[in-house]
């Protein structure tokens, strides 16, 4: 899966968590770039996107993850 | 209850159904606090949805983070502040966990409890107590269950103690998380990185069922109850078509072909022993039907179980119908179970408030497929519940008796009536606070008081009169059937509540009870006697209540009758030492 594959798929789940359907992901956003985005809108988001990709991720990785083009790296080491 | 038991516990379904929700139309509406030592940011809307699917607006209290203690203790805490018709205590095995390896779970024993008693001693609320799910840990593999305090043995301890507490707090309900739990297996229900991440009790997808547990409670608390379930007979009962294979031929047995039967029929047992009526509604001609209850050796059920049968050819909506009649009760207390999907659509069809789940197509799975539902919750049992069906075949013998009559009159005198009135009595709480609960038609304004709060009634010292009605015959021992609380004000005697059992409508227990406030009123000098009517949904019955004892509209909701002019009632009841008020 490529990364735009990635972004594509992982555009539909945040629209749905943020209930903004005209939401469009860049790779430097961040948590302060989506208004609901806070700590539990953060693990919905974790666990949607876990049953998205069909993938697990540990505590460690999700700290890790500072930005939406963390994220799609993250998922594209998981899913390759 | 819902009627489209089949619920969809979809946790993003929910979640988006909460978002921007206005619940504020419901009739019904009552307020939640939630307590607990995890976060429930991510639970209330999943609990506030399934409330609103359920037809009720539900506002909510959460206490901060891990202050349990703190809010329950403080008289002037948020918690308090915010009025609380129920207070749910979410405690998380997690949070236990931590305790457990800092300083062991003995404190636990002693602390929850007492958040109970300080809630109660601030607040009539129903408290929800969340029992723990196991956790999955055992440092000693299975021998864990030989030692006292591993982290395993120590939590059920903890379950099976609370449990007991609960047994005398009719104010405290347990919710079973762990049962929830074990059902849905441990390993899916925990999700340690949740917790780890932001205290989140439970994986995402399983806070639905949690948050329906709690619902069941809720409903049931506010009087939603199934009181009778409604049985097809041909390969629901018995395998086969009795009308082809004759009583005899059914496949019914402890053991083999007609096994999976034998056990719906003990679980259909069990809940006409735990005061839910059964009835009958097949497609059959009657003496075939019956012949299988009499004369087949393997039923479980036997004829006198079932409350009202009707086996014909006519529709199953009009026989339901009729069996509502008969019983005086309402649709969205009926469950309606019929292997037939032709049947179980028509019934949806025509009363859409009857409960009708899906049965699968394997009898072997009815019993699991219909426990799943859990439809059954309820909050207290009481020996009324033990005696029901045998009240309602009492009922039945009555109605024989008057057909012979002529004369309505001579009918009742024949009853040889006797009836009780007495202040609430301690014993008769749990039966007070469900008839409050149950009594949906002949009900003047419907208050759902919950056990504390009947309790505040009897030890009311600011003049509260509250009654509890008893009722006898010659056929046999009705029980507590009526109630009424009136309270002395100014120059008038206000009545805050009048309810009445249907089972004995037409019998003049309103009368009699009338006679008795009007004597009361005026030994305490008082110059009318005044009350409300609150319509509902199901209360018509009694709208001219008032009106027929002579009352005259005071405006608004109030109804007012001078004492002076009241001349008692003649009526075929007379009075019966409480004492000897059978029990």
């Amino acid at each position: 899966m490529n990364s735009d594959e990635i972004k594509t798929r992982l555009t539909k789940v945040f629209r749905d968590i943020f209930d903004t359907p005209a939401l469009e992901l860049r790779d430097d956003m961040t948590a302060d770039d989506i208004e609901d985005w806070d700590s539990l809108t953060h693990v919905d988001l974790i666990v949607e996107v876990e049953k998205e990709f069909k993938i697990k991720l540990s505590t460690g990785e999700v700290r890790k993850m500072k930005n939406v083009g963390d994220f799609i790296t993250l998922i594209g080491s998981k899913v390759s | 209850m819902n009627p489209n038991k089949t619920i969809n516990l979809d946790y993003r379904r929910l979640v988006r159904i909460s978002k921007g929700l206005d619940v504020s139309s419901h009739p019904q509406q009552i307020r939640i606090a939630l307590l607990s030592d995890a976060a429930t940011q991510q639970f209330v809307p999943v609990l506030k949805a399934l409330l609103h699917e359920n037809g009720i607006g539900a506002s909510f209290y959460e206490g901060p983070f891990d202050a349990i203690e703190l809010e329950t203790i403080n008289p002037a805490s948020g918690l308090y502040q915010f009025k609380p018709d129920f207070v749910i205590l979410l405690n998380a095995t997690q949070a236990l966990r931590s305790r457990y390896y800092s300083h062991g779970l003995e404190a636990e024993f002693e602390r929850i409890p007492r958040t109970w008693n300080a809630i109660q001693s601030s607040s009539l609320c129903r408290v929800i107590q969340c029992n723990f799910p196991l956790p999955y840990e055992r440092p000693f593999g299975q021998f864990d269950l030989k030692l006292q305090n591993s982290f395993y043995t120590a939590v059920q301890s903890l379950n099976s103690h609370l449990a007991t507490l609960v047994k005398d707090q009719g104010n405290v309900l347990l919710c079973d998380l762990e049962s929830v739990a074990s059902d849905l297996g441990r390993r899916n229900w925990f999700d340690d990185r949740l917790w780890d991440m932001c205290k989140t009790f439970c994986a995402l997808d399983h806070l639905p069922a949690a948050a329906q547990a709690m619902v069941d409670l809720v409903l049931a608390s506010l009087g939603r109850v199934v009181k009778c379930v409604i049985l097809d007979l041909d390969n629901t009962l018995w395998g086969g078509v009795v009308g082809d294979l004759g009583y005899a031929g059914v496949e019914i047995a402890a053991h083999g072909d007609g096994e999976a039967f034998y056990r719906f029929q003990q679980f259909l047992l069990s809940l006409k022993n735990r005061g839910i009526l059964l009835a009958v509604c097949s497609k059959n001609d009657l003496s075939n039907a019956v012949a299988v209850f009499e004369s087949n050796p393997n039923m479980v059920l036997k004829r006198a179980d079932i409350t009202v049968f009707m086996a014909n050819w006519e529709n199953k909506a009009d026989n339901i119908r009729q069996i509502r009649d008969t019983l005086q009760i309402g649709f969205d207390s009926m469950v309606f179970l019929d292997d037939n999907p032709f049947e179980r659509n028509l019934v949806r069809n025509f009363l859409p408030d009857v409960i009708v789940p899906e049965l699968p197509e394997d009898p072997a799975d009815y019993i699991s497929a219909i426990s799943s539902l859990n439809l059954f919750e309820v909050t207290a049992f009481s020996r009324e519940d033990v005696a029901r069906s045998a009240l309602y075949k009492e009922e039945a013998d009555r109605r024989e008796a008057q057909n012979s009559f002529t004369d309505i009159n001579e009918f009742l005198k024949s009853l040889e009536m006797r009836a009780a009135i007495a202040r609430f009595q301690e014993e008769e709480i749990t039966r007070i606070e469900q008839l409050f609960l149950r009594s949906n038609q002949f009900n003047l304004t419907t208050h759902r008081y919950s056990a504390a709060e009947c309790r505040a009634l009897m030890n009311n010292k600011q003049g509260c009169i509250p009654l509890q009605i008893s009722l006898q015959d010659r056929f046999g021992a009705h029980g507590l059937i009526s109630i009424v609380v009136a309270w002395p004000q100014a120059d008038t005697l206000f009545i805050s509540d009048w309810l009445m059992s249907c089972r004995v409508l037409g019998r003049g227990v309103e009368q009699y009870v009338m006679n008795h406030v009007f004597a009361t009123a005026r030994e305490l000098g008082l110059k009318t006697v005044s009350g409300d009517y609150l319509p509902t949904a199901k209360n018509a019955m009694v709208k001219d209540f008032w009106q027929r004892f002579g009352f005259e509209h005071a405006g608004g909701t109030s109804w007012r009758r001078p004492v002076a002019a009241y001349q008692d009632i003649p009526v075929h009841i007379t009075e019966l030492a409480p004492e000897l008020a059978a029990h």
